[in-house]
Protein backbone atom coordinates (compact mmCIF):
# COMPACT_ATOMS: atom_id res chain seq x y z
CA UNK A 1 0.00 0.00 0.00
CA UNK A 2 1.24 3.75 -0.88
CA UNK A 3 2.42 5.95 1.82
CA UNK A 4 2.24 9.66 2.50
CA UNK A 5 5.41 10.79 4.92
CA UNK A 6 5.38 13.71 6.82
CA UNK A 7 8.27 14.74 8.79
CA UNK A 8 8.61 15.61 12.48
CA UNK A 9 9.41 18.58 13.52
CA UNK A 10 10.36 18.99 17.63
CA UNK A 11 10.87 21.39 19.35
CA UNK A 12 12.53 20.60 22.56
CA UNK A 13 9.68 17.75 23.99
CA UNK A 14 7.22 18.98 22.27
CA UNK A 15 5.84 18.18 18.24
CA UNK A 16 5.82 21.63 16.68
CA UNK A 17 2.17 22.68 15.52
CA UNK A 18 3.33 22.57 11.86
CA UNK A 19 3.83 18.73 11.91
CA UNK A 20 0.02 18.81 12.71
CA UNK A 21 -1.27 20.97 10.23
CA UNK A 22 1.06 18.92 7.72
CA UNK A 23 -0.43 16.01 8.83
CA UNK A 24 -4.03 17.52 7.81
CA UNK A 25 -2.64 18.11 4.65
CA UNK A 26 -1.39 14.56 3.96
CA UNK A 27 -4.78 13.45 5.12
CA UNK A 28 -6.65 15.69 2.13
CA UNK A 29 -4.44 13.82 -0.27
CA UNK A 30 -5.37 10.49 1.42
CA UNK A 31 -8.76 11.04 1.00
CA UNK A 32 -7.92 10.93 -3.04
CA UNK A 33 -5.28 8.26 -3.27
CA UNK A 34 -6.23 6.19 -0.29
CA UNK A 35 -2.43 6.00 1.00
CA UNK A 36 -1.28 5.09 4.45
CA UNK A 37 -0.59 8.77 6.60
CA UNK A 38 2.83 8.21 8.72
CA UNK A 39 5.16 10.15 10.46
CA UNK A 40 8.65 9.98 9.97
CA UNK A 41 11.52 11.64 12.53
CA UNK A 42 14.76 12.01 12.01
CA UNK A 43 17.09 12.91 14.76
CA UNK A 44 18.66 11.34 17.71
CA UNK A 45 15.55 11.03 20.48
CA UNK A 46 12.18 11.39 19.59
CA UNK A 47 10.50 10.78 22.75
CA UNK A 48 6.94 9.37 23.01
CA UNK A 49 4.93 11.40 20.78
CA UNK A 50 3.07 9.05 19.06
CA UNK A 51 0.32 9.22 20.63
CA UNK A 52 0.18 13.04 19.63
CA UNK A 53 0.89 12.31 16.21
CA UNK A 54 -1.59 9.57 15.92
CA UNK A 55 -4.33 12.31 17.69
CA UNK A 56 -3.59 14.26 14.67
CA UNK A 57 -4.20 11.27 11.39
CA UNK A 58 -1.08 9.42 11.84
CA UNK A 59 -1.37 5.79 11.37
CA UNK A 60 2.19 4.76 11.29
CA UNK A 61 5.40 6.50 12.79
CA UNK A 62 9.09 6.01 11.39
CA UNK A 63 11.56 6.39 13.86
CA UNK A 64 15.08 7.22 12.40
CA UNK A 65 17.04 7.80 14.99
CA UNK A 66 20.89 7.98 15.34
CA UNK A 67 23.58 10.08 18.01
CA UNK A 68 25.32 11.41 15.08
CA UNK A 69 22.21 13.67 14.86
CA UNK A 70 21.99 15.22 17.53
CA UNK A 71 22.95 18.28 15.75
CA UNK A 72 21.15 19.23 12.58
CA UNK A 73 23.67 18.29 9.43
CA UNK A 74 22.15 18.95 6.38
CA UNK A 75 24.36 16.02 4.27
CA UNK A 76 23.83 13.70 7.45
CA UNK A 77 20.20 14.23 7.68
CA UNK A 78 19.52 13.90 3.78
CA UNK A 79 21.94 10.74 3.86
CA UNK A 80 19.41 9.13 6.82
CA UNK A 81 16.28 10.25 5.56
CA UNK A 82 17.18 9.06 1.80
CA UNK A 83 18.41 5.62 2.72
CA UNK A 84 14.63 4.93 4.75
CA UNK A 85 12.74 6.64 1.73
CA UNK A 86 14.89 4.09 -0.85
CA UNK A 87 13.69 1.00 1.53
CA UNK A 88 9.85 2.03 2.13
CA UNK A 89 9.72 4.00 -1.39
CA UNK A 90 6.62 6.32 -0.35
CA UNK A 91 4.51 8.24 -2.64
CA UNK A 92 5.01 11.48 -1.39
CA UNK A 93 7.18 13.33 1.03
CA UNK A 94 5.83 16.67 3.16
CA UNK A 95 7.22 18.43 5.79
CA UNK A 96 6.87 22.39 7.03
CA UNK A 97 8.25 24.86 5.40
CA UNK A 98 10.89 24.89 8.07
CA UNK A 99 14.64 26.34 7.57
CA UNK A 100 15.85 22.69 8.49
CA UNK A 101 13.47 21.35 5.91
CA UNK A 102 14.61 23.67 3.09
CA UNK A 103 18.02 23.10 4.37
CA UNK A 104 18.71 19.10 3.64
CA UNK A 105 15.49 18.30 1.90
CA UNK A 106 17.21 19.36 -1.68
CA UNK A 107 20.11 16.96 -1.12
CA UNK A 108 17.45 14.13 -0.46
CA UNK A 109 15.70 14.79 -3.49
CA UNK A 110 19.09 14.34 -5.51
CA UNK A 111 19.84 11.27 -3.77
CA UNK A 112 16.21 9.31 -4.25
CA UNK A 113 15.60 11.16 -7.77
CA UNK A 114 12.80 12.85 -6.40
CA UNK A 115 10.98 15.85 -7.49
CA UNK A 116 10.98 18.63 -5.02
CA UNK A 117 8.30 21.89 -4.96
CA UNK A 118 8.92 24.04 -1.23
CA UNK A 119 6.76 26.33 0.25
CA UNK A 120 3.21 25.32 -1.03
CA UNK A 121 -0.03 27.05 0.37
CA UNK A 122 -1.73 24.26 -1.15
CA UNK A 123 -1.52 20.43 -2.10
CA UNK A 124 -4.11 18.42 -4.44
CA UNK A 125 -3.67 15.17 -6.77
CA UNK A 126 -4.83 15.54 -10.36
CA UNK A 127 -4.98 12.35 -10.63
CA UNK A 128 -4.29 9.27 -7.86
CA UNK A 129 -1.03 9.57 -8.76
CA UNK A 130 0.12 13.07 -9.35
CA UNK A 131 0.37 15.81 -6.97
CA UNK A 132 0.17 19.37 -7.41
CA UNK A 133 1.09 21.87 -5.27
CA UNK A 134 0.09 25.62 -5.42
CA UNK A 135 2.59 28.47 -4.16
CA UNK A 136 3.68 32.07 -4.93
CA UNK A 137 6.01 32.49 -7.33
CA UNK A 138 7.42 36.29 -7.90
CA UNK A 139 6.55 37.03 -4.30
CA UNK A 140 3.02 37.64 -3.44
CA UNK A 141 2.59 38.86 -7.27
CA UNK A 142 0.97 35.49 -8.31
CA UNK A 143 0.10 31.56 -7.33
CA UNK A 144 1.59 28.76 -9.59
CA UNK A 145 -0.07 25.51 -9.85
CA UNK A 146 3.23 23.01 -9.69
CA UNK A 147 3.31 19.85 -11.44
CA UNK A 148 5.57 16.46 -10.94
CA UNK A 149 7.08 14.86 -13.71
CA UNK A 150 6.69 10.66 -13.59
CA UNK A 151 8.97 11.09 -10.35
CA UNK A 152 8.88 9.15 -6.97
CA UNK A 153 8.81 10.55 -4.17
CA UNK A 154 6.94 13.36 -5.00
CA UNK A 155 8.34 15.93 -2.00
CA UNK A 156 7.02 19.65 -1.06
CA UNK A 157 7.17 21.56 1.89
CA UNK A 158 3.91 23.06 3.03
CA UNK A 159 3.97 26.87 4.40
CA UNK A 160 3.33 27.42 7.84
CA UNK A 161 -0.53 28.47 8.68
CA UNK A 162 -1.74 27.24 5.71
CA UNK A 163 -3.56 24.09 7.21
CA UNK A 164 -5.36 24.06 10.24
CA UNK A 165 -4.56 20.78 12.01
CA UNK A 166 -7.37 18.08 11.77
CA UNK A 167 -7.83 15.65 14.85
CA UNK A 168 -8.20 11.98 13.63
CA UNK A 169 -8.39 9.01 16.21
CA UNK A 170 -5.37 7.16 14.45
CA UNK A 171 -3.14 5.52 16.73
CA UNK A 172 0.22 4.91 15.52
CA UNK A 173 2.07 1.64 14.83
CA UNK A 174 5.86 2.47 15.80
CA UNK A 175 8.61 1.22 13.33
CA UNK A 176 11.99 2.23 14.28
CA UNK A 177 14.59 2.33 11.58
CA UNK A 178 17.98 2.16 12.27
CA UNK A 179 20.93 4.04 9.48
CA UNK A 180 24.49 3.85 9.54
CA UNK A 181 25.81 7.44 9.05
CA UNK A 182 29.22 7.63 8.51
CA UNK A 183 31.10 10.73 10.69
CA UNK A 184 31.18 14.35 9.10
CA UNK A 185 34.57 15.69 9.06
CA UNK A 186 33.47 18.44 6.35
CA UNK A 187 30.89 20.21 9.03
CA UNK A 188 30.94 20.96 12.15
CA UNK A 189 28.75 23.09 14.53
CA UNK A 190 30.23 25.16 16.75
CA UNK A 191 28.17 26.75 18.39
CA UNK A 192 24.18 27.24 18.83
CA UNK A 193 22.25 30.24 19.91
CA UNK A 194 19.30 30.34 20.70
CA UNK A 195 17.32 33.73 21.12
CA UNK A 196 14.43 34.44 23.23
CA UNK A 197 12.27 36.07 21.12
CA UNK A 198 9.35 38.67 22.78
CA UNK A 199 6.72 38.12 20.01
CA UNK A 200 5.97 35.40 17.34
CA UNK A 201 7.69 34.70 14.44
CA UNK A 202 6.55 36.56 11.64
CA UNK A 203 6.10 33.46 9.03
CA UNK A 204 4.54 32.11 11.95
CA UNK A 205 2.64 34.65 13.44
CA UNK A 206 -1.12 34.98 12.77
CA UNK A 207 -1.45 38.48 13.18
CA UNK A 208 1.38 41.42 12.27
CA UNK A 209 1.48 45.21 13.28
CA UNK A 210 4.71 46.48 10.65
CA UNK A 211 5.84 50.23 11.00
CA UNK A 212 7.32 52.21 8.21
CA UNK A 213 9.28 55.07 7.67
CA UNK A 214 6.62 56.87 9.01
CA UNK A 215 7.36 55.65 12.57
CA UNK A 216 10.17 58.42 12.21
CA UNK A 217 12.87 56.49 14.17
CA UNK A 218 13.47 53.43 16.25
CA UNK A 219 12.26 54.76 19.65
CA UNK A 220 9.05 55.50 18.00
CA UNK A 221 8.50 51.72 17.45
CA UNK A 222 7.02 51.49 20.74
CA UNK A 223 3.64 52.06 19.93
CA UNK A 224 3.59 49.24 17.43
CA UNK A 225 4.93 47.10 19.86
CA UNK A 226 2.10 47.98 21.77
CA UNK A 227 -0.12 47.73 19.20
CA UNK A 228 1.07 44.40 18.67
CA UNK A 229 0.81 42.89 21.87
CA UNK A 230 -2.52 44.13 22.71
CA UNK A 231 -3.37 41.84 19.89
CA UNK A 232 -0.75 39.17 20.83
CA UNK A 233 0.86 39.87 17.26
CA UNK A 234 4.59 39.87 15.61
CA UNK A 235 6.15 42.79 14.52
CA UNK A 236 7.48 43.79 11.22
CA UNK A 237 8.46 46.59 9.43
CA UNK A 238 9.35 48.33 5.86
CA UNK A 239 12.59 47.71 4.04
CA UNK A 240 12.41 51.62 4.54
CA UNK A 241 12.56 51.57 8.02
CA UNK A 242 15.24 48.79 8.11
CA UNK A 243 17.32 50.54 6.12
CA UNK A 244 17.21 53.64 7.86
CA UNK A 245 18.91 51.15 10.58
CA UNK A 246 15.72 51.86 13.22
CA UNK A 247 14.89 47.80 13.76
CA UNK A 248 16.92 44.55 12.46
CA UNK A 249 16.48 43.21 9.01
CA UNK A 250 14.89 40.10 10.55
CA UNK A 251 11.35 42.35 10.78
CA UNK A 252 11.75 43.54 6.97
CA UNK A 253 8.28 42.37 5.21
CA UNK A 254 8.37 42.06 1.67
CA UNK A 255 9.92 40.75 -1.57
CA UNK A 256 13.49 40.97 -0.20
CA UNK A 257 12.51 40.15 3.04
CA UNK A 258 10.12 37.86 4.50
CA UNK A 259 6.89 37.02 2.35
CA UNK A 260 3.93 36.49 5.07
CA UNK A 261 0.11 35.57 5.51
CA UNK A 262 -1.01 36.07 8.42
CA UNK A 263 -4.82 36.95 9.17
CA UNK A 264 -4.37 40.16 10.17
CA UNK A 265 -1.70 42.54 8.78
CA UNK A 266 -2.02 46.06 10.19
CA UNK A 267 0.33 48.63 7.95
CA UNK A 268 1.50 51.50 10.27
CA UNK A 269 3.27 54.68 8.16
CA UNK A 270 3.91 52.70 4.99
CA UNK A 271 3.19 53.54 1.83
CA UNK A 272 2.22 50.37 0.27
CA UNK A 273 4.86 49.77 -2.27
CA UNK A 274 4.74 47.29 -4.87
CA UNK A 275 7.88 45.76 -3.07
CA UNK A 276 6.31 46.03 0.39
CA UNK A 277 2.69 44.31 -1.00
CA UNK A 278 4.45 41.24 -2.67
CA UNK A 279 5.04 40.44 1.13
CA UNK A 280 2.04 40.79 2.46
CA UNK A 281 -0.55 41.00 -0.08
CA UNK A 282 -1.91 37.27 0.80
CA UNK A 283 -2.67 38.36 3.95
CA UNK A 284 -6.08 37.44 4.97
CA UNK A 285 -7.21 41.34 6.63
CA UNK A 286 -5.11 44.07 5.85
CA UNK A 287 -5.56 47.19 7.94
CA UNK A 288 -3.51 50.42 7.19
CA UNK A 289 -2.68 53.49 9.36
CA UNK A 290 -1.64 56.41 7.25
CA UNK A 291 -1.89 60.31 7.66
CA UNK A 292 -1.61 60.74 4.15
CA UNK A 293 -5.44 60.10 2.06
CA UNK A 294 -3.73 59.65 -1.07
CA UNK A 295 -1.46 56.89 0.25
CA UNK A 296 -1.86 53.78 -1.99
CA UNK A 297 -1.66 51.33 0.75
CA UNK A 298 -5.56 52.37 1.31
CA UNK A 299 -6.17 51.67 -2.43
CA UNK A 300 -5.60 48.01 -1.20
CA UNK A 301 -7.14 47.61 2.27
CA UNK A 302 -9.54 46.17 3.58
CA UNK A 303 -9.79 48.76 6.82
CA UNK A 304 -7.75 51.89 7.54
CA UNK A 305 -7.77 54.93 9.62
CA UNK A 306 -6.54 58.52 7.63
CA UNK A 307 -4.53 60.35 10.64
CA UNK A 308 -1.35 60.72 12.34
CA UNK A 309 -0.53 57.10 13.78
CA UNK A 310 1.13 59.09 16.41
CA UNK A 311 -2.38 59.38 17.60
CA UNK A 312 -4.36 56.64 16.19
CA UNK A 313 -1.88 53.60 17.28
CA UNK A 314 -2.39 54.59 21.13
CA UNK A 315 -6.04 55.01 20.39
CA UNK A 316 -6.69 52.13 19.05
CA UNK A 317 -4.43 49.87 21.60
CA UNK A 318 -6.96 51.10 24.45
CA UNK A 319 -9.50 50.34 22.35
CA UNK A 320 -8.34 46.86 21.40
CA UNK A 321 -7.50 46.15 25.58
CA UNK A 322 -11.26 47.42 26.45
CA UNK A 323 -12.69 44.51 23.88
CA UNK A 324 -10.06 42.10 25.50
CA UNK B 1 41.90 31.17 -3.84
CA UNK B 2 39.42 31.07 -6.00
CA UNK B 3 35.78 32.16 -5.53
CA UNK B 4 32.86 31.52 -7.55
CA UNK B 5 29.74 33.39 -7.10
CA UNK B 6 26.70 31.87 -8.63
CA UNK B 7 24.12 34.59 -9.88
CA UNK B 8 20.92 35.08 -11.73
CA UNK B 9 19.05 37.73 -13.57
CA UNK B 10 15.61 38.73 -12.23
CA UNK B 11 12.11 41.14 -13.29
CA UNK B 12 12.78 44.56 -11.76
CA UNK B 13 11.17 44.39 -8.53
CA UNK B 14 8.75 47.19 -9.79
CA UNK B 15 7.51 44.55 -12.87
CA UNK B 16 4.28 44.24 -12.72
CA UNK B 17 3.63 40.24 -13.63
CA UNK B 18 1.29 39.15 -16.51
CA UNK B 19 1.06 35.40 -17.30
CA UNK B 20 2.19 34.49 -21.36
CA UNK B 21 -0.15 33.31 -23.66
CA UNK B 22 0.42 29.37 -22.47
CA UNK B 23 -0.74 30.48 -19.04
CA UNK B 24 2.61 28.56 -17.84
CA UNK B 25 5.61 31.48 -17.56
CA UNK B 26 5.54 35.32 -17.82
CA UNK B 27 5.18 38.27 -20.53
CA UNK B 28 8.94 39.00 -20.46
CA UNK B 29 8.36 41.57 -23.61
CA UNK B 30 8.37 44.75 -21.69
CA UNK B 31 10.19 43.95 -18.58
CA UNK B 32 13.04 45.49 -16.98
CA UNK B 33 15.77 42.76 -16.22
CA UNK B 34 18.25 43.73 -12.94
CA UNK B 35 20.82 41.23 -10.82
CA UNK B 36 19.04 39.17 -8.54
CA UNK B 37 18.67 41.32 -5.35
CA UNK B 38 19.88 38.55 -3.32
CA UNK B 39 22.55 38.14 -5.35
CA UNK B 40 24.37 41.32 -4.92
CA UNK B 41 24.84 40.34 -1.04
CA UNK B 42 26.80 37.30 -2.46
CA UNK B 43 28.62 39.42 -4.93
CA UNK B 44 29.83 41.94 -2.73
CA UNK B 45 30.82 39.45 -0.03
CA UNK B 46 32.99 38.09 -2.42
CA UNK B 47 34.46 40.70 -3.57
CA UNK B 48 35.10 41.73 0.12
CA UNK B 49 37.09 38.62 0.81
CA UNK B 50 38.92 39.37 -2.40
CA UNK B 51 40.17 42.37 -0.99
CA UNK B 52 41.32 40.78 2.03
CA UNK B 53 42.94 37.45 1.10
CA UNK B 54 43.43 38.32 -3.07
CA UNK B 55 41.18 36.09 -3.94
CA UNK B 56 40.46 35.36 -7.65
CA UNK B 57 36.28 35.97 -7.92
CA UNK B 58 34.31 33.99 -11.11
CA UNK B 59 31.07 34.75 -11.70
CA UNK B 60 28.17 32.05 -13.26
CA UNK B 61 24.89 32.48 -14.56
CA UNK B 62 22.96 30.35 -16.41
CA UNK B 63 20.46 32.19 -18.80
CA UNK B 64 19.23 33.97 -21.79
CA UNK B 65 21.46 36.11 -23.63
CA UNK B 66 20.31 39.04 -21.95
CA UNK B 67 21.52 37.63 -18.59
CA UNK B 68 25.10 38.51 -19.39
CA UNK B 69 24.48 41.64 -17.74
CA UNK B 70 23.92 40.01 -14.07
CA UNK B 71 27.44 39.09 -14.85
CA UNK B 72 28.51 42.28 -16.10
CA UNK B 73 26.70 43.97 -13.11
CA UNK B 74 29.16 41.73 -10.94
CA UNK B 75 32.36 42.27 -12.31
CA UNK B 76 31.63 45.88 -12.25
CA UNK B 77 31.47 45.43 -8.49
CA UNK B 78 34.82 43.73 -8.37
CA UNK B 79 34.43 40.43 -9.85
CA UNK B 80 37.19 38.79 -12.25
CA UNK B 81 35.98 37.23 -15.02
CA UNK B 82 32.37 35.40 -15.68
CA UNK B 83 31.14 32.33 -17.05
CA UNK B 84 27.71 32.27 -19.23
CA UNK B 85 25.73 28.91 -19.24
CA UNK B 86 23.30 30.24 -22.26
CA UNK B 87 22.02 27.78 -24.42
CA UNK B 88 19.08 27.59 -25.37
CA UNK B 89 18.43 24.12 -24.66
CA UNK B 90 18.90 25.15 -20.76
CA UNK B 91 15.28 27.06 -21.04
CA UNK B 92 12.81 26.21 -18.33
CA UNK B 93 14.91 23.86 -16.38
CA UNK B 94 13.90 23.17 -12.63
CA UNK B 95 16.19 23.95 -9.81
CA UNK B 96 17.31 19.98 -9.95
CA UNK B 97 18.40 20.50 -13.40
CA UNK B 98 20.23 23.45 -12.59
CA UNK B 99 21.87 22.20 -10.04
CA UNK B 100 23.36 19.63 -12.57
CA UNK B 101 24.51 21.86 -15.31
CA UNK B 102 26.05 24.37 -12.74
CA UNK B 103 27.99 21.61 -10.71
CA UNK B 104 29.45 20.04 -13.38
CA UNK B 105 30.07 23.52 -15.13
CA UNK B 106 32.07 23.89 -11.57
CA UNK B 107 33.70 20.40 -11.63
CA UNK B 108 35.24 21.33 -15.10
CA UNK B 109 36.53 24.67 -13.92
CA UNK B 110 39.18 22.76 -11.24
CA UNK B 111 39.99 24.40 -8.19
CA UNK B 112 37.07 26.61 -7.02
CA UNK B 113 37.71 27.07 -3.11
CA UNK B 114 34.08 28.63 -2.13
CA UNK B 115 31.17 28.98 -3.85
CA UNK B 116 28.24 31.97 -2.87
CA UNK B 117 24.57 32.50 -3.64
CA UNK B 118 22.34 34.74 -2.86
CA UNK B 119 19.57 32.97 -0.60
CA UNK B 120 16.74 32.66 -3.36
CA UNK B 121 15.83 33.97 -6.56
CA UNK B 122 13.42 36.49 -5.78
CA UNK B 123 10.89 35.15 -9.04
CA UNK B 124 10.75 31.41 -8.80
CA UNK B 125 11.85 31.05 -5.35
CA UNK B 126 13.28 27.80 -5.63
CA UNK B 127 15.80 28.19 -2.72
CA UNK B 128 16.93 25.01 -3.71
CA UNK B 129 19.73 25.92 -6.49
CA UNK B 130 23.16 25.96 -4.51
CA UNK B 131 22.28 22.89 -2.37
CA UNK B 132 21.54 21.22 -5.56
CA UNK B 133 25.14 22.09 -6.37
CA UNK B 134 26.44 20.87 -3.04
CA UNK B 135 25.06 18.03 -3.21
CA UNK B 136 26.03 17.66 -6.97
CA UNK B 137 29.58 18.00 -6.11
CA UNK B 138 29.41 16.04 -2.92
CA UNK B 139 30.32 19.07 -0.31
CA UNK B 140 29.44 20.95 2.32
CA UNK B 141 26.65 23.99 2.44
CA UNK B 142 26.00 26.18 5.27
CA UNK B 143 22.88 28.51 4.49
CA UNK B 144 21.55 32.01 5.40
CA UNK B 145 24.56 33.34 6.03
CA UNK B 146 25.48 36.44 8.43
CA UNK B 147 29.25 36.27 8.90
CA UNK B 148 31.42 34.49 6.50
CA UNK B 149 35.31 34.18 7.84
CA UNK B 150 37.48 32.37 5.31
CA UNK B 151 40.39 30.67 6.96
CA UNK B 152 42.84 29.90 4.08
CA UNK B 153 45.55 28.10 6.59
CA UNK B 154 43.14 25.24 7.68
CA UNK B 155 40.90 25.48 4.43
CA UNK B 156 37.71 26.07 6.69
CA UNK B 157 34.96 28.71 6.60
CA UNK B 158 33.37 29.74 9.65
CA UNK B 159 30.00 30.49 8.90
CA UNK B 160 27.09 32.34 11.36
CA UNK B 161 23.84 31.24 9.64
CA UNK B 162 20.21 32.09 10.89
CA UNK B 163 18.39 28.72 11.98
CA UNK B 164 14.40 28.78 13.60
CA UNK B 165 14.75 31.05 16.43
CA UNK B 166 18.23 32.10 16.88
CA UNK B 167 21.66 31.43 15.06
CA UNK B 168 24.42 28.82 14.74
CA UNK B 169 28.32 29.06 13.78
CA UNK B 170 29.61 26.14 11.56
CA UNK B 171 32.72 25.12 10.38
CA UNK B 172 32.98 23.80 6.82
CA UNK B 173 36.35 22.59 4.99
CA UNK B 174 36.62 23.92 1.67
CA UNK B 175 35.17 23.46 -1.01
CA UNK B 176 32.08 24.43 0.49
CA UNK B 177 28.71 26.62 -0.78
CA UNK B 178 27.40 29.07 1.37
CA UNK B 179 24.05 31.25 0.83
CA UNK B 180 24.15 34.74 2.25
CA UNK B 181 21.45 36.45 4.10
CA UNK B 182 20.40 39.95 2.99
CA UNK B 183 22.25 42.82 5.16
CA UNK B 184 24.86 40.65 5.74
CA UNK B 185 27.02 43.83 4.17
CA UNK B 186 26.31 46.87 2.17
CA UNK B 187 26.36 45.96 -1.57
CA UNK B 188 28.64 48.52 -3.38
CA UNK B 189 27.13 50.58 -6.18
CA UNK B 190 29.08 50.00 -9.32
CA UNK B 191 30.80 52.76 -10.53
CA UNK B 192 31.56 53.92 -13.98
CA UNK B 193 35.03 53.08 -14.11
CA UNK B 194 34.24 49.82 -12.58
CA UNK B 195 31.45 49.68 -15.13
CA UNK B 196 34.05 50.42 -17.99
CA UNK B 197 36.70 48.15 -16.82
CA UNK B 198 33.83 45.18 -16.42
CA UNK B 199 33.41 45.24 -20.31
CA UNK B 200 36.80 44.33 -20.55
CA UNK B 201 36.88 41.27 -18.35
CA UNK B 202 36.99 38.22 -19.46
CA UNK B 203 33.96 36.30 -20.07
CA UNK B 204 33.26 32.64 -21.18
CA UNK B 205 30.43 31.70 -23.15
CA UNK B 206 29.30 28.10 -22.75
CA UNK B 207 27.02 25.96 -24.95
CA UNK B 208 25.55 22.92 -24.53
CA UNK B 209 28.38 20.89 -25.95
CA UNK B 210 30.67 22.99 -23.52
CA UNK B 211 28.59 20.82 -20.78
CA UNK B 212 29.27 17.15 -19.85
CA UNK B 213 26.27 15.58 -19.68
CA UNK B 214 27.21 12.51 -19.80
CA UNK B 215 28.99 12.94 -15.82
CA UNK B 216 25.65 14.75 -15.13
CA UNK B 217 23.30 12.07 -16.05
CA UNK B 218 21.10 14.12 -18.06
CA UNK B 219 21.64 12.97 -21.90
CA UNK B 220 21.85 16.33 -23.96
CA UNK B 221 18.46 15.99 -25.36
CA UNK B 222 17.05 16.02 -22.30
CA UNK B 223 18.04 19.14 -20.83
CA UNK B 224 16.00 21.87 -19.90
CA UNK B 225 12.25 20.77 -19.55
CA UNK B 226 12.57 17.04 -19.94
CA UNK B 227 15.74 16.99 -17.37
CA UNK B 228 14.05 18.68 -14.63
CA UNK B 229 11.39 16.74 -12.05
CA UNK B 230 8.06 19.32 -11.33
CA UNK B 231 7.03 21.71 -14.13
CA UNK B 232 4.42 25.09 -13.74
CA UNK B 233 1.28 24.03 -15.30
CA UNK B 234 -0.14 27.37 -14.95
CA UNK B 235 -0.15 30.99 -13.35
CA UNK B 236 -2.83 33.20 -12.04
CA UNK B 237 -2.78 36.58 -10.64
CA UNK B 238 -4.42 37.28 -7.80
CA UNK B 239 -6.53 40.41 -8.54
CA UNK B 240 -7.01 42.53 -5.32
CA UNK B 241 -10.14 43.06 -4.07
CA UNK B 242 -10.22 44.39 -0.84
CA UNK B 243 -12.79 46.47 1.30
CA UNK B 244 -10.92 49.76 1.20
CA UNK B 245 -12.89 50.91 4.19
CA UNK B 246 -11.28 54.19 5.08
CA UNK B 247 -12.03 56.09 8.39
CA UNK B 248 -11.14 59.70 9.22
CA UNK B 249 -8.98 60.09 11.76
CA UNK B 250 -9.99 63.45 13.25
CA UNK B 251 -12.01 62.20 16.10
CA UNK B 252 -9.16 59.34 16.65
CA UNK B 253 -10.50 57.97 19.60
CA UNK B 254 -13.84 57.26 17.84
CA UNK B 255 -12.42 55.87 14.82
CA UNK B 256 -10.31 53.65 16.51
CA UNK B 257 -13.33 52.43 18.25
CA UNK B 258 -14.63 51.84 15.39
CA UNK B 259 -12.10 50.24 13.78
CA UNK B 260 -11.42 47.64 16.80
CA UNK B 261 -15.28 46.59 16.63
CA UNK B 262 -15.23 46.36 12.50
CA UNK B 263 -12.50 43.84 13.12
CA UNK B 264 -14.20 42.22 15.95
CA UNK B 265 -17.68 41.97 14.20
CA UNK B 266 -17.26 42.22 10.87
CA UNK B 267 -14.11 40.60 9.83
CA UNK B 268 -14.07 38.30 12.85
CA UNK B 269 -10.14 38.52 13.40
CA UNK B 270 -9.68 39.99 16.79
C1 LIG C 1 15.07 45.83 -5.21
C2 LIG C 1 14.15 46.41 -4.18
C3 LIG C 1 13.65 45.58 -3.20
C4 LIG C 1 12.80 46.09 -2.21
N1 LIG C 1 12.30 45.24 -1.25
C5 LIG C 1 11.47 45.75 -0.30
C6 LIG C 1 10.93 44.90 0.71
O1 LIG C 1 11.22 43.70 0.79
N2 LIG C 1 10.11 45.45 1.63
C7 LIG C 1 9.77 46.79 1.62
O2 LIG C 1 9.00 47.22 2.49
N3 LIG C 1 10.27 47.60 0.67
C8 LIG C 1 11.12 47.12 -0.27
N4 LIG C 1 11.64 47.98 -1.19
C9 LIG C 1 11.45 49.43 -1.00
C10 LIG C 1 10.14 49.96 -1.51
O3 LIG C 1 10.29 50.30 -2.87
C11 LIG C 1 9.76 51.23 -0.73
O4 LIG C 1 10.79 52.17 -0.84
C12 LIG C 1 9.49 50.96 0.75
O5 LIG C 1 8.60 49.89 0.90
C13 LIG C 1 8.90 52.20 1.38
O6 LIG C 1 8.73 52.01 2.75
P1 LIG C 1 7.64 52.83 3.53
O7 LIG C 1 6.31 52.55 2.99
O8 LIG C 1 7.87 52.59 4.99
O9 LIG C 1 8.11 54.34 3.27
P2 LIG C 1 7.41 55.47 2.41
O10 LIG C 1 7.07 55.02 1.05
O11 LIG C 1 8.27 56.68 2.57
O12 LIG C 1 6.03 55.68 3.16
C14 LIG C 1 5.92 56.24 4.43
C15 LIG C 1 4.45 56.46 4.68
O13 LIG C 1 4.27 56.87 6.02
C16 LIG C 1 3.26 57.87 6.06
N5 LIG C 1 3.49 58.67 7.26
C17 LIG C 1 4.54 59.46 7.56
N6 LIG C 1 4.41 59.99 8.78
C18 LIG C 1 3.24 59.53 9.28
C19 LIG C 1 2.54 59.73 10.50
N7 LIG C 1 3.04 60.50 11.48
N8 LIG C 1 1.35 59.13 10.66
C20 LIG C 1 0.83 58.34 9.68
N9 LIG C 1 1.45 58.10 8.52
C21 LIG C 1 2.65 58.70 8.32
C22 LIG C 1 3.43 58.64 4.77
O14 LIG C 1 2.19 59.26 4.41
C23 LIG C 1 3.84 57.53 3.80
O15 LIG C 1 2.72 56.99 3.13
C24 LIG C 1 12.47 47.47 -2.20
C25 LIG C 1 12.96 48.30 -3.21
C26 LIG C 1 13.79 47.79 -4.20
C27 LIG C 1 14.29 48.70 -5.27
N1 LIG D 1 20.27 30.11 -13.44
C1 LIG D 1 21.11 30.34 -12.42
N2 LIG D 1 22.41 30.61 -12.68
C2 LIG D 1 23.27 30.85 -11.66
N3 LIG D 1 22.91 30.88 -10.37
C3 LIG D 1 21.63 30.64 -10.06
C4 LIG D 1 20.67 30.34 -11.06
N4 LIG D 1 19.48 30.14 -10.44
C5 LIG D 1 19.70 30.31 -9.12
N5 LIG D 1 20.99 30.60 -8.88
C6 LIG D 1 21.62 30.90 -7.57
O1 LIG D 1 20.89 30.22 -6.57
C7 LIG D 1 20.34 31.17 -5.66
C8 LIG D 1 19.02 30.65 -5.15
O2 LIG D 1 18.12 30.56 -6.22
P1 LIG D 1 16.84 29.64 -6.18
O3 LIG D 1 17.28 28.33 -5.67
O4 LIG D 1 16.36 29.60 -7.59
O5 LIG D 1 15.86 30.34 -5.26
C9 LIG D 1 20.29 32.47 -6.41
O6 LIG D 1 20.27 33.57 -5.53
C10 LIG D 1 21.57 32.37 -7.23
O7 LIG D 1 22.69 32.68 -6.43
Amino acid sequence: MSEIWVLVDKAQDTVRNVTYEVLSAASKLKEKNGATVCAVYVGDNSGAIEADLGKYGAEKFYKIENPALKDFNPSLYAAALSEVIKKHNPDIVLGGNTLQNQDFLPRVASRTAAGLCLDAIDVDMSSSSTLQVKRYKYSGKSIATISFHDVKPMIATVRLNAFKPTEGSASAEVVSESVDLPSDENYKVIETKIIPKERPELTEADKIVSGGRGMANGENFKVVYDLADSLGAGAGASRAAVDSGWVPYEMQVGQTGKVVSPNLYVAVGISGSVQHYAGMGSSKVIVAINKDPDAPIFQKCDYGICGDLFDVLPALTDEIKKLG
Amino acid sequence: MKILVIVRQTPDTEAKIQANSSGNGIQTDDIKWILNPFDEFAVEEAVQIKEKTGAEVVVLTVGAERSVDAIRTSLAMGGDSGVHIKDDSFADMDSFALGKVIGSKIKSLGDIDLILAGKKWIDEESSQVPIQVAEELDIPQATLATKVEVDEGSKTVKVTSVIEGGEEIRELKLPAVVTVEQGINEPRYASLPGIMKAKKKPCEEVGVDGINSDEIGIAADALGSAGSRVKTDNIEIPTISRSLKVLEGNDVQQASAELAKLLREEAKII
